[in-house]
């Protein structure tokens, strides 16, 4: 166990030095002058080269490269992520706004196609056969559709022709009942991110189950009389969850880069919105925070996993490997 | 390979060939240059402008005939450039010295650690959109997966017959490499080109949707970009501004998961794990 942890601790450990590193190093290596980065284009443009000098020093440009990664990496620690460009705010501060827009779809899109992906899997393993190809192929063809294509759709059909629900934001300025006005903005982008996720977590549930199907107990079990839902439910699917809740952790993510461009798609004010709108406005001290918030993110995620095995799988708790 | 798997062979290869033969000849068959103004703002279909124009008056049609050739190519570049690190890193990690082989599988992991999307995002803001920029970073994120399946592929060749013969009889690693596990590597290879391709072509799109494409030359992601921020969704234009490069996207990416699925024999449900995740299922 102890083994395991220190490896996966020098992993997650690794990642995110490899995130800071890069996160330095792109307004230094970027074609272009780190000033650019740090005020935006427009504010460094007014200038004088001797201001742009004392810009430079003030921010520890002129410091050896060494020293200058020492006080990013402490800056980071203690929270201090810069200043938007776009916002005139901590970048800290607004990304943790956005934070919980993001959390609540991301969290509702996932929880969701778990479901659906396992209810798809566990009908098609209870057909095989036909009933699992089509479901097989329909999956498929959902997951070759781009996620914001999906939600433009979506967007075009039932809030702009249908009128049903509206279009952008995630809570009206004047406050619903009892929350409905943040309910009924979450429908559209979570129906997307829900389809898209689905996809990936039904491939794996699908390739686990049928893998457990065919072992020496499940023939054991019918030898003995066993019905085929009782098979399903008290034997296969506890040995197949171990798989499926390492996509479900790790695809993570997966998950928050569909998130990135699904709320772009709707003007959902999370994180995703926040990198578009860092991308549009060149506000790049935003870009490096909000990728250092997601990555963090997910090794969070992955953490959990591994927590999570040892309590599902009383193999992980006894021997510390993963058993494959 | 059984009856169903050839017809979803042909049915992907036979599509996608049509795409192709689009991009090619997308001078010869688009009815307008798609960088040129050629008709009034926002108009809607009409014999000149089958499927309209754009918010600068550009041919729809002829931005999707073009739009062809740049999503293909952006992300067939990519995924050739995956693969070829994929096989470069699987071949040196499964035949190198332990060392190498533990620094070279640790990075492979440590990319499959990465955020994908929101990485690609950032990096493309700092370089500059474009074709360039995309390929590298698609193609310098996306070999991960593949290498993992190479080196457990060059692991298994390295011990078979003719392997160890030539290693018996003096052959160094290089000439192994070169002569006994490379031709044997081919058919992973191709497989692992189509998936990559198809998980190159989403990943262009998302970029391009979000403002990183080349605005001249545009993808179909492009003129999907140009349609929500122009907010297209919102009027009738939806129809022939969104819906055409949208389902190119999905028909391009299905027919490469369908082709993926007919090449890949080894496993159940193969390909598409892998795609929709980027990682190995």
């Amino acid at each position: 166990m102890t083994r395991l942890l220190s490896r996966k601790l020098t992993q997650y450990g690794l990642v995110l030095a490899l995130v800071l590193v890069v996160s330095f190093a792109l307004p230094r290596l970027a074609p272009g002058d780190p000033v650019t980065y740090l005020l935006g284009p427009e504010e460094a443009a007014a200038l004088s080269p001797a201001d742009r000098d004392r810009v430079a020093g003030q921010f520890g440009l002129d410091a050896p490269l060494p020293a200058q990664f020492v006080d990013y990496v402490g800056g980071v620690l203690s929270g201090d992520l810069g200043t938007s460009v776009r916002y005139g705010a901590p970048v800290a501060e607004v990304l943790l706004d956005r934070l919980p827009w993001t959390l609540l779809l991301v969290g509702g899109a996932g929880l969701l196609a778990a479901a659906l992906a396992l209810w798809a899997a566990v009908a098609g393993a209870r057909r095989p056969g036909a009933r699992d190809t089509d479901i097989l192929g329909g999956v498929l063809l959902l997951s070759a559709i781009p996620p914001f294509f999906l939600g433009m759709l979506l967007l075009a059909v039932v809030s702009a022709e249908l009128g049903l629900l509206p279009a952008y934001g995630a809570s009206s300025a004047e406050g619903g009942l009892l929350g409905l006005d943040v309910l009924e903005r979450l429908l559209l982008p979570l129906v997307t991110l829900t389809v898209t996720t689905t996809a990936v977590i039904y491939l794996i549930a699908r390739t686990s189950l049928l893998t457990e199907l065919s072992q020496g107990y499940v023939r054991f079990a019918r030898a003995k009389g066993v019905g085929e839902r009782a098979i399903l439910r008290s034997h296969v699917l506890r040995n197949a969850l171990l798989p499926i809740v390492t996509v479900f952790m790790v695809s993570f993510g997966d998950v928050l880069g569909g998130a990135v461009v699904i709320e772009t798609v709707f003007a959902y004010p999370g994180l995703g919105s926040a990198i578009y709108e860092g991308v549009l406005a060149r506000d790049f001290p935003l870009l490096q925070g909000a990728l250092l918030l997601v990555a963090v993110a997910v090794i969070a995620a992955n953490a959990l996993a591994d927590a999570l095995y040892a309590t599902i799988d009383p193999r992980v708790r006894r021997t510390g490997e993963v058993p494959a | 390979m059984t009856a169903r798997r050839r017809a979803l062979a042909r049915v992907g290869g036979g599509v996608l060939a049509a795409l192709m033969v689009v991009a090619l000849l997308a001078g010869l068959l688009a009815p307008h240059d798609p960088s040129v103004t050629a008709g009034p703002s926002f108009s809607s279909p009409s014999l000149a402008h089958p499927l309209g124009t754009n918010d600068v008056g550009q041919d729809i049609l002829s931005e999707l005939l073009y739009g062809a050739r740049n999503s293909l190519a952006i992300g067939g570049l990519a995924a050739a450039m995956a693969v070829a690190i994929a096989t470069i890193v699987g071949l040196a990690a499964g035949l190198g010295r332990p060392l190498a082989e533990a620094g070279l599988m640790r990075t492979a992991d440590l990319v499959l650690a990465v955020p994908v999307v929101p990485l690609m995002v950032v990096l493309g803001a700092f370089f500059g959109g474009g074709a360039v920029t995309q390929i590298l970073v698609i193609g310098g994120l996306l070999w991960a997966p593949a290498a993992r399946e190479t080196r457990a592929q060059a692991l298994s060749l390295r011990e078979r017959g003719p392997a160890r013969a030539a290693v018996a009889m003096g052959a160094g690693r290089l000439h192994v490499a070169r002569w006994h596990l490379l031709p044997a590597l081919v058919p992973l290879a191709a497989s692992q080109f189509v998936r990559a391709a198809a998980l190159a072509i989403l990943l262009e799109a998302s970029l391009s949707f979000l403002g990183l494409g080349d605005p001249i030359a545009k993808s179909w992601g492009t003129m999907l970009h140009f349609a929500q921020v122009q907010g297209a969704v919102l009027t009738d234009a939806w129809l022939w501004w969104v819906v055409p490069p949208g389902l190119a996207i999905a028909t391009t990416v299905l027919s490469l998961a369908l082709l993926a699925t007919a090449l890949d024999g080894r496993r159940t449900a193969p390909a598409l794990g892998t795609l929709a995740t980027g990682r190995p299922a």
